[in-house]
């Protein structure tokens, strides 16, 4: 096929200087016109966040995160839910039943770590390794996702730099959350949620 | 493809007489062309952004075989697969040969518009596959056995009621006995029935909205979240994808997604946008064994070799279709193809053959608000002009519309006769009409008077009027 988009393309050889360009290109991607933000980038989020259906909550410190999640929970009933292996190191209390492998079927809610927040958009992106299972993302009904305020950036490109600069291995999955899940198949009525997510609650780490 | 445009003048003029088809493309229209027109007076760089959308789509295009070798590389670097289709036949064989490589049963689907185009589902059910689009609206088309009638809203042309009485035939055999009412009930029952499948797949297969060269990955848009569990509870995850499908990097990924949720649903953006990058990794809790890329020709290179490659830039939003007054009045069955509107008319010439979408290139009136709309300014009118143009050198206009036009040409080349004519005719006709004001019948225009009155006409022609004008000022 390779041969024939040649041919479709003239069959002209690339100069050495237009191979260096493509080459300066792809090691620095040129970043294109982008909406300018004039609020300040954490402030942003929130704000765009909570348009896009979001919860959001703010806590001091992750010593805070259990307390959190508890008030989001029946207190009539054990807690239930799925917790990213990122954060098992947080004093979970241990007569509630956690499950820290990947999503189950029946998922009521899972608390996850984001690797960053994009101002712009009001949306959270979350990565796949060892231990952020991406099914956790999708199958809860409730959606917990923990963000540092220091991985707030304004724009996408900021965090494909960011992801750049780590080196190692392109993570499998990088999801870009931004609200809970829905459709308007249906007679065109929105519906909440479709496949995924009810609903989205971020808790915004001060540290 | 199952291409049936053959038939669009009958269709469209069944279509014009539905009622109900044309309450659901009424409401697309006040709803959809609001909301981007909102979306975009809210952005002002909406501008710049097309004009850089559409250079980078061509200079992709323009260096098509090194983005892609250097895509495969990065696929192949990760532990993914990519596979190169010349044409429809060769796509299903090599995902026929996935799927029974890895024993696959079933198949669960998030919405791929190539994978219709290549009839990939009929292709995996003749194999004895049970084959399952996630997409909600994809679901119920595929339950009525129907095409998508919309790229990005397939079901626009069904109605609540027809979906309750759908469902409650179809999902029976899952416990459901009684009828859904509403459309949290019915998208409810889709929500658990699809939970048990996404576990149940061996393969998943997904579209792409974009694939990057830089780190040799996909990436889908949805609202649903059904793409994303398809591709990442099934053992084995197929890509499919067009050619053009492809740009360099994420930073150009960037600003298409900006133009894409914007043109298509009038939103900044839509509630998952997924990356996936190769088989899971070591450690991984979940995700697939296998990634494959299908990347498909079926008449791309041709595109890329002449004068239609500026419709290869097509991100595939919609917006064209939801502003064209043809494709509002008549619906997209009626353009018999997976890709309906100005763009599949100038798509599924390429793709299916001119003596088989003949008709297409005329459902438009050269308004040019496509044009207008396009997040990647693709000239839309002068494409169907273009195909109009084919069409007549290739011999497929015949009979009276090529005597009548050939006629006009003649005349139109003759302006003093032309002006003469005109004068003589409009004259003619004004005094006939003048007691009633309009013609329910006129020689030689049947095709109009059969479904309108033509005005008579009044005062004089366009080039005395126009004449007069000027000499005034």
């Amino acid at each position: 096929m390779l041969t024939r988009i040649r041919a479709a393309l003239g069959n002209r050889p690339r100069s050495k200087g237009t191979l260096a360009a493509l080459g300066e290109r792809m090691a620095r991607p040129p970043i294109g016109p982008r909406p300018q933000l004039t609020d300040d980038p954490v402030s942003r989020l929130v704000a765009k966040t909570q348009a896009n259906l979001f919860s959001v909550e703010r806590i001091a410190s992750l010593q805070m995160l259990v307390p959190a999640v508890r008030a989001l929970l029946p207190e009539t009933a054990v807690p239930d839910i799925s917790v990213a292996p990122a954060l098992k190191h947080l004093g979970w209390p241990s007569d509630w039943s956690i499950n820290f492998g990947p999503g189950r079927r029946t998922e009521n809610l899972s608390v996850t770590m984001a690797i960053a927040g994009i101002a712009e958009t009001g949306s959270v992106v979350l990565r796949s390794d060892p231990a952020s299972p991406t099914t956790l993302n999708f199958l809860p009904d409730v959606h917990v996702i923990v963000l540092r305020t220091e991985d707030v950036v304004p724009y996408p490109e900021d965090v494909w730099a960011r992801l750049r600069s780590k080196g190692g291995d392109w993570p499998r999955t990088v999801n870009i959350v931004a609200g809970p899940s829905r459709t308007a198949d249906v007679g065109g009525i929105i519906v909440r949620p479709a496949h995924g997510p009810k609903s989205v609650h971020l808790i915004l780490c001060e540290s | 493809m199952a291409v049936k445009t053959l038939d669009f003048h009958a269709r469209a003029s069944k279509a014009i007489t539905n009622e109900s088809l044309q309450k659901s493309f009424s409401n697309l229209k006040s709803g959809f062309v609001a909301a981007r027109a909102r979306a975009v007076a809210a952005l002002p760089e909406f501008e710049a952004m097309r004009e850089a959308g559409a250079a980078i789509k061509d200079h992709t295009l323009d260096n098509l075989d090194f983005y892609l070798e250097r895509f495969e590389a990065e696929v192949t670097k990760r532990g993914g697969k990519v596979h190169w289709a010349a044409d429809a036949e060769e796509a299903r064989l090599i995902i026929r040969e996935i799927c029974a490589d890895v024993g696959a049963k079933t198949v669960v689907k998030g919405k791929s518009m190539v994978s219709e185009e290549i009839g990939l589902n009929e292709a995996l059910e003749a194999e004895g596959l049970e084959v399952l689009e996630t997409d909600a609206g994809e679901y119920i088309v595929q339950l009525a056995k129907e095409a998508p009638s919309h790229i990005v809203m397939p079901t626009v042309h069904k109605t609540t009621e027809d979906i309750a009485d759908l469902f409650q035939e179809h999902h029976r055999a899952y416990g459901f006995s009684e009828r859904a009412h509403d459309a949290a009930e019915l998208i409810a029952q889709v929500r658990t029935l699809m939970r048990d499948k996404y576990f149940a797949a061996d393969v998943g297969i997904t579209g792409a909205n974009f694939l990057i060269a830089e780190t040799g990955s996909n990436i889908i848009v949805t609202n649903e979240g059904n793409g994303d569990l398809s591709c990442t509870l099934a053992r084995v995850h197929i890509v499919t994808a067009g050619i053009e499908k492809l740009v360099p990097t994420l930073n150009d990924a960037s600003v298409l997604l900006r133009l894409l949720a914007r043109s298509a649903l009038g939103l900044e953006t839509t509630s998952y946008t997924t990356l996936s990058t190769g088989p899971r990794r070591p450690g991984d809790l979940d995700g697939p064994e296998q990634y494959h890329v299908v990347l498909v020709d079926n008449g791309r290179t041709k595109m890329l070799a002449g004068a239609f490659r500026p419709m290869l830039r097509c991100i595939r939003c919609g917006a064209c279709m939801n502003h064209c007054p043809v494709y509002l009045s008549v619906g997209g069955h009626a353009y018999g193809s997976v890709y309906p509107g100005p763009m599949g008319s100038v798509l599924t010439p390429m793709i299916a053959g001119h003596e088989k979408a003949k008709e297409l290139p005329h459902a438009c009136t050269l308004n040019g608000r496509c044009q207008q709309v396009c997040p990647v300014k693709i000239p839309l009118p002068d494409l169907l002009r273009r195909l109009r143009h084919d069409q007549w050198e290739e011999g497929f206009i015949k009979g009276k519309a090529r005597w009548g036009i050939s006629l006009w040409s003649w005349l139109a080349a003759r302006p003093a006769l032309y002006r003469i004519l005109t004068r003589l005719g409009i004259t003619v006709l004004g005094i006939a009409g003048r007691s009633r004001g309009s013609f329910t019948r006129l020689p030689l225009a049947g095709g109009w008077t059969t479904g309108r009155d033509m005005p008579a006409p009044q005062g004089t022609t366009f080039h005395a009027a126009w004449a007069k004008r000027k000499k005034r000022a």
